[in-house]
């Protein structure tokens, strides 16, 4: 199959010469002082090879070189080392509403951001009217643009820029602007564009939909391209080594560490290990523990928040009255949710080990197991109510 | 040849396209025109006047040198100031909006792909086509300062827009060079307002070319170098098409001035295509 983008050890460096803009005194005290610029490598020797018609989502945390190379990608940056190739037209929609000037209205901004983007005159007054409805602005087209609220400006940019009919599309992370209603239109037009067999390459931080619209995701961190391949497994990855563990998150661990948790594994309803969990199957946490002593009667707690910090639920072995009357060594013990009422979006699992009298905290980690959950079914929210409806 | 200049020769090719300029921008004439259009709707965006201003500013310029020339430079024919004055307008202006015609699309430069030629060329079009309007206003003075003394515009007037293609080249070679040197070192933008004054005064905008050649009338190499200013040339030269009795003395320097433009455009036209790619990081 033909590759769409090819890239062979590109990298991009940064001079970091702090924070003010270059001026000429700066650059003839470089020359003379010979004072060391601090070299920033945004992004190192990163080889891949996109083929055409395939969705690649690009995950990782901020300032991890995700934006550098969609700017590698698009051309706007030049590599420092290594080549990217690109195979058709291009079209970013990391620029959405770029080229707007403020005081020109809608219309006349669709004209110039269209120009800007290589579109002919011809096709936008064509299409006019399909990119008004599509933004949704049709009382505003006469408005300057300086009036527009940001999700009116990126909607305007959105629909010129999805005008352009690429070969490949570059997605920066900009559909978490406009409302849901705008966004699942936006998410729609995705989806054509995958079914027209063109290339997409998109970063974002909404986990759900780089698994549900990526054939292969990729993961960078500090600049490498850490891992590849499957969405599920990447993301698994992704949320292991650098959200939850030794990650980025606010996470918080502490106790007397007379009992200590070892290995924690999220594990779906075939047994197998988990990022992301199915609304409804069962969701199984296998707790590893080790105790440097007899501990008599245990109480191991679990509890959940969303991605947000909202507080779902929490529970112990005390409350559920699964009384465990000692603990020695190392074990395992199982938390199982089945099914799993949570609908859809990013969870944080905190684990708890105390003793009966609620005196003595063990260990307890607190946010440090993110997981996704899906949602499959019709009903919308946060977790699933059962409901029955009766009439008459 | 390594691979990463290799690269760079695939990147420059698609970025400009071509080291023929004008074929880079014929490609992209749509986006010209639009950014021309938005410098020129935006500048009068709000005004109750709107596009009137574009003839009206110079009206109203013209009429307070008229005025305040009468007192001070009485040696010097009115016109002969008022094309100096316009014709300095147009340089000035296109150095000032070229200054900043990188600088001040940041936000585009960083974020899409496109020749960034577009954008300093853009800039001095813009300042062309109110130089244009300007010239209208100018061209009705002159010839009603020449009627109240009995003269009328010179023939070669019809040659003015071959003088205003070759000026409009030298604005926008400075263009190139001053977009690109402000986004390396922003101190340009100060550095050049100094130096547009001292330059303002050593072109022949509010005196007469006659004027230098008497103070240099005992040293004749004098006016061999100030005929190296492009600036003498050009103005001397609207001058010589307009009126019937200027003339641009003409020496091997004043040949040379009149090639420091082209040259200048060659060199414009390289580094800027040598420093384009560092664009996007500085800004």
């Amino acid at each position: 199959m033909k590759s769409a983008i090819t890239a062979q050890h590109l990298g991009k460096c940064y001079k970091v010469r702090g924070m003010a803009p270059p001026t000429l005194f700066g650059a003839l005290k470089n020359t003379f002082c010979r004072k060391k610029t601090e070299p920033f490598w945004a992004l190192k020797e990163v080889s891949f090879d996109i083929p055409k018609g395939k969705t690649v989502g690009v995950i990782g945390p901020n300032g991890s070189g995700k934006s550098s190379l969609l700017g590698l990608v698009t051309g706007t940056i030049f590599p420092t080392t290594g080549y990217v190739k690109t195979d058709g037209r291009i079209s970013s929609l990391l620029e959405l509403g770029a080229g707007f000037h403020p005081d020109l209205t809608g219309t006349e901004n669709v004209y110039l951001n269209a120009a800007i983007l290589g579109i002919p005159r011809e096709d936008i007054r064509k299409r006019m009217d399909h990119i008004v409805a599509f933004s949704g602005l049709h009382d505003f087209m006469n408005m300057p643009v300086k009036h527009y609220s940001s999700g009116m400006y990126v909607r305007l940019g959105f629909a010129v820029a999805v005008e352009m009919n690429p070969d490949i599309l570059l997605i920066d992370e900009v559909l978490a602007v406009g409302d849901i209603a705008f966004q699942l239109k936006c998410l729609d037009r995705i989806r054509d564009f995958q079914r027209k067999g063109k290339t997409l390459l998109f970063v974002s931080h909404a986990l759900q939909t780089v698994e549900e619209f990526c054939d292969e995701t990729f993961l960078i961190h500090h600049g490498d391209l850490v891992a590849r391949g499957d969405p599920a497994e990447v993301i698994l990855k992704y949320i292991r080594a650098y959200m939850g563990e030794g990650g980025y998150l606010y996470t918080q661990e502490f106790g007397t560490r007379e009992v200590e948790f070892t290995q924690v594994r999220l594990l779906d309803d075939m047994n197998r290990e988990a990022g992301s969990f199915e609304s409804g199957k069962p969701m199984h946490v296998d707790i590893g523990y080790k105790t440097s002593q007899r501990i008599e009667k245990p109480v191991f707690g679990f509890s959940l928040k969303t991605g947000n910090g909202f507080y779902v639920f929490g529970s112990n072995t005390q409350i559920e009255h699964y009384d465990i009357p000692y603990i020695e060594g190392e074990g395992h013990i199982r938390l199982t949710i089945n099914p799993l009422p949570l609908l859809q979006g990013n969870f944080f699992l905190s684990l708890s080990v105390h003793s009966w009298d609620h005196a003595t905290q063990y260990h307890r980690r607190e946010d440090w197991y993110p997981f996704g959950v899906k949602n499959t079914g019709e009903t919308l929210g946060i977790f699933h109510i059962n409901s029955q409806w009766s009439h008459g | 040849m390594d691979a990463s200049a290799c690269c760079w020769k695939a990147w420059n090719k698609k970025m400009d396209r071509n080291v023929n300029v004008i074929r880079t921008i014929w490609m992209r004439r749509e986006m010209l025109h639009n950014l021309v259009s938005r410098e020129l709707k935006s500048r009068y965006k709000g005004s109750v006047l709107g596009f009137m201003w574009t003839i009206l500013t110079p009206l109203f310029m013209a009429i307070i040198y008229v005025f305040f020339l009468r007192l001070l430079a009485r040696g010097v024919p009115m016109e002969h100031i008022i094309i100096g004055v316009f014709a300095w307008q147009f340089t000035a202006s296109s150095v000032n909006s070229g200054l900043t015609a990188i600088t001040g699309n940041a936000n585009l430069v960083k974020k899409v792909f496109f020749p960034r030629i577009i954008l300093p060329t853009a800039s001095t079009l813009a300042q062309l086509i109110t130089y244009l309007f300007s010239l209208i206003v100018q061209l009705l003075l002159v010839a009603i300062l020449l009627g109240i003394k009995g003269e009328h515009l010179s023939a070669w007037t019809l040659a003015l827009p071959v003088l205003v293609a070759y000026h409009t080249l030298f604005n926008m070679a400075l263009a190139y060079l001053l977009a690109a040197a402000n986004v390396f070192f922003r101190d340009a933008q100060h550095l050049v307002g100094v130096l547009l004054t001292a330059w303002f005064f050593a072109s022949p905008a509010m005196y007469d070319l006659s004027i230098v050649e008497k103070v240099a009338g005992t040293r004749p190499w004098l006016l061999d170098v100030y005929m190296l200013n492009p600036m003498a040339v050009i103005i001397g030269g609207y001058r010589a098409l307009m009126l019937p009795d200027a003339s641009v003395p003409w020496s091997i320097f004043t040949l040379i001035g009149l090639l420091i433009p082209l040259a200048l455009f060659f060199i414009a036209r390289i580094s800027f295509r040598r420093l384009q790619r560092d664009f996007a990081d500085l800004l």
